[in-house]
């Protein structure tokens, strides 16, 4: 027998651990404030009657310290600009999102080779968000994409920029783009397109109101951080 | 051991957005009317007879509380009582009946009470989000920035593409579950926005989510609670005279990650009828059903659930159905995965008006997601005790709505899932 460890660190990008145990003893679960409610409550809408609630606002959170275990690679690769998958090699298929180990039930769990990835693809379904993460509420409308990898038997999602929505897609190929500073994590990783994009078919009332929704969500994201 | 187990009594503390009641006191109103149903029913005695609980929620985040089953059993005065947690994110409460269901069946528990809640207005919506966001896969879904809307959009963005559905459909869905719930107490749609119908345009109006879903479109996210007691064929007929019964129960899975379905070998093949139904305009990936268009783990619950129940052809056999709709494109491939229909035809159901309330096949009489709320410990198991109370004649007493009786119905089917369907649970019940 031997023992695992210890760990030895080979590179890294260390974090700003007294902010980040500032605010976890910040998030302590210690009330901030409180107010108190007067609602109609009871099990159903005909049988209501006013109750009073006392609301405390209380915080709590922390960091994560996560592994990406034996796919790491994939993240490692994004750290360097390169794009991996793994590949079984008893039945051929590819995966990006990576396995470590095959999913074919043929394959019994055999363990996966890690191959690169060309950075092309085609989109095999798509969104326009009008709601995205707060983080990238700025980015509104912003449009994600099912991406399937050339010569993966995968779809990963990612964000997709340099597009109209309005053009985006079932069909349209598209070029995988590493960011050139990668955090390590999927957001690393965002389409654009790689071919002259041909518009779904959309009836005269729908292309108003897509063309309206867009125009809102531009102008709340105006609203609410300013012109670019 | 008999194979029959009966429902002997429902009930919901109704679903609304904030709740501010406690979780405990929401379950304990629930548990409340089940007792007033059953005057012969006693907890004290579930140590004593060898009843069990089974308690449904759905996240520890959103409840401020790992275990938060073990409140709810102390404050219903249940210590000692055999219980536990089902969890499995939007399938919950719907596997929490099928797991009671088996108990009892195995012939381990004569009565189960399964209680099922949630709470979710306590922290920001965002928040909300994305508490409910990482259910999907945290290393892959979740962090490319999509949310469960962006997923289902990307869903449904396929079926207007391969199956030729439109804007209209979904907003006629929405209509249809948002009409359907004007006259029950239970619901948060008439809590927060009054009694009057919606149409089309009001849909059109509600902000764009992730096209193409729009507000009302999406499930609510809710708080309430609700409640079934459960029994054996023997003790449920001691304990009611109005049974109703559970007599088939289906559960299936499928890959946690939506976008890892079109060349899944796990599915290659095993539904050779559907994988032939593909347009020409589409390539066809390696397993074209169900791909993204379409919920396997709902097709392996479903036929499990008819074969258990002995139904060969649910679209005659079956009086009603309550769809577990987070979106409202679900529905639609729904009809289509639980075989009302070949793959996709959905959009005819909903377009010859067959899902109406006054159909040949009513769908969504609660309101279901959009319109009832979806409270997700507690969603299911609400959609099985309205469809319950349709079953045993109550629903006009229940809803203080008589006009919602529908006229002798026999059989429904109820499914609920979890994830982009990563898992789905269903249950057949019959007079």
């Amino acid at each position: 027998m031997k023992q695992p460890g210890p760990e030895k660190v080979l590179k890294q990008l260390p974090h700003d651990e007294k902010c980040w145990e500032e605010w976890e003893r910040k998030g302590g679960w210690r009330p901030e404030g409180w107010k108190i409610v007067e609602m109609n409550d009871g099990p159903t809408l005909n049988d209501l009657k006013p109750e009073k609630f006392l609301i405390v606002h209380r915080p709590h959170g922390s960091m994560f310290h996560h592994s990406y275990g034996k796919v790491s690679q994939f993240f490692i690769g994004l750290l360097e600009g390169k794009l991996y998958g793994t590949k079984c090699s008893k039945c051929g298929l590819v995966y990006c999102p990576p396995r470590a180990h095959c999913f074919n039930p043929k394959c019994r769990l055999v363990e996966t080779k890690w191959v690169e990835l060309p950075k092309r693809g085609e989109v095999h379904s798509y969104t326009i968000m009008a709601i995205a993460w707060p983080s990238m509420a700025h980015l509104q409308p912003l449009v994600g994409v099912m991406v399937r990898i050339e010569g993966t038997n995968t779809c990963l999602p990612m964000t997709m920029r340099d597009i109209d929505p309005e053009k985006v897609n079932i069909g349209l190929k598209v070029n995988i783009n590493i960011s050139k500073q990668p955090k390590g994590d999927l957001l690393d990783v965002y389409a654009t397109p790689a071919e002259e994009p041909v518009a779904p078919k959309r009836s005269p009332e729908e292309l108003k109101r897509f063309r309206e929704d867009m125009e809102k969500t531009r102008a709340w994201v105006k609203k609410t951080f300013g012109p670019k | 051991m008999g194979k029959k187990v009966g429902i002997v009594a429902g009930s919901i503390s109704r679903f609304d957005n904030p709740r501010h009641t406690l979780q405990e006191e929401m379950c304990a109103e629930a548990v409340k009317m089940i007792l007033d149903d059953v005057p012969d029913l006693e907890l004290g005695d579930f140590i004593k007879k060898g009843y069990a609980c089974c308690y449904s929620y759905f996240s520890d985040i959103l409840e401020q509380q790992q275990c938060m089953h073990w409140i709810i059993n102390d404050y219903l005065g249940l210590s000692g009582v055999p219980s536990y947690r089902v969890e499995s994110g939007g399938a919950t409460p719907i596997d929490a009946i099928v797991n009671a269901a088996l108990w009892i069946r195995s012939g381990m528990f004569p009565v189960v009470l399964v209680v099922g809640w949630e709470k979710m207005d306590e922290l920001p919506i965002q928040k909300v989000n994305e508490a409910i966001a990482i259910a999907g896969d945290t290393d892959w879904d979740f962090v490319s920035g999509f949310t469960y809307n962006a997923f289902y959009a990307t869903m449904e963005a396929r079926r207007m593409h391969v199956y030729g559905e439109t804007e209209e459909d979904l907003a006629e869905v929405s209509v249809l579950c948002h009409n359907n719930s004007l006259e029950n107490p239970y619901a948060q749609w008439p809590a927060q926005h009054g009694f009057s119908k919606i149409t089309v345009e009001d849909v059109y109006k509600s902000r764009l989510i992730s096209w193409p879903y729009r507000l009302y479109e999406c499930a609510m996210t809710s708080e309430g609670a609700s409640a079934l007691l459960l029994a054996n064929e023997e003790t449920t007929k001691k304990l009611t005279d109005n049974p109703v019964w559970i007599s088939g129960v289906g559960f299936g899975s499928d890959t946690m990650r939506a976008g890892d379905r079109p060349d899944n070998p796990a599915w290659k093949g095993l539904y050779p009828e559907d994988e032939n139904i593909w347009p020409k305009h589409v390539p066809k990936p390696m397993s074209p059903y169900p791909d993204l268009q379409n919920f396997g783990a709902l097709r392996v619950s479903a036929r499990m659930a008819y074969k258990d129940a002995g139904i060969k052809d649910p679209r005659k056999e079956i009086s009603f159905v309550e769809i577990f709709d987070p979106y409202a494109g679900v529905v639609l491939a729904g009809l289509e995965d639980f075989d009302f229909c070949k793959r996709g035809e959905g959009k005819n159901m909903l377009r010859e008006g067959i899902i109406q309330r006054h159909g040949e096949l009513p769908c969504q009489l609660s309101g279901a997601l959009t319109a009832q709320g979806h409270a997700v410990g507690s969603t299911s198991i609400a959609q099985v005790v309205d469809s319950y109370w349709q079953l045993s004649n109550q629903i006009g007493k229940k809803w203080g709505a008589p006009g919602r009786q529908l006229n002798n119905p026999k059989k429904a089917f109820i499914h609920g899932h979890g994830g982009t369907g990563c898992q789905a649970g269903a249950v057949v019940l019959e007079v």
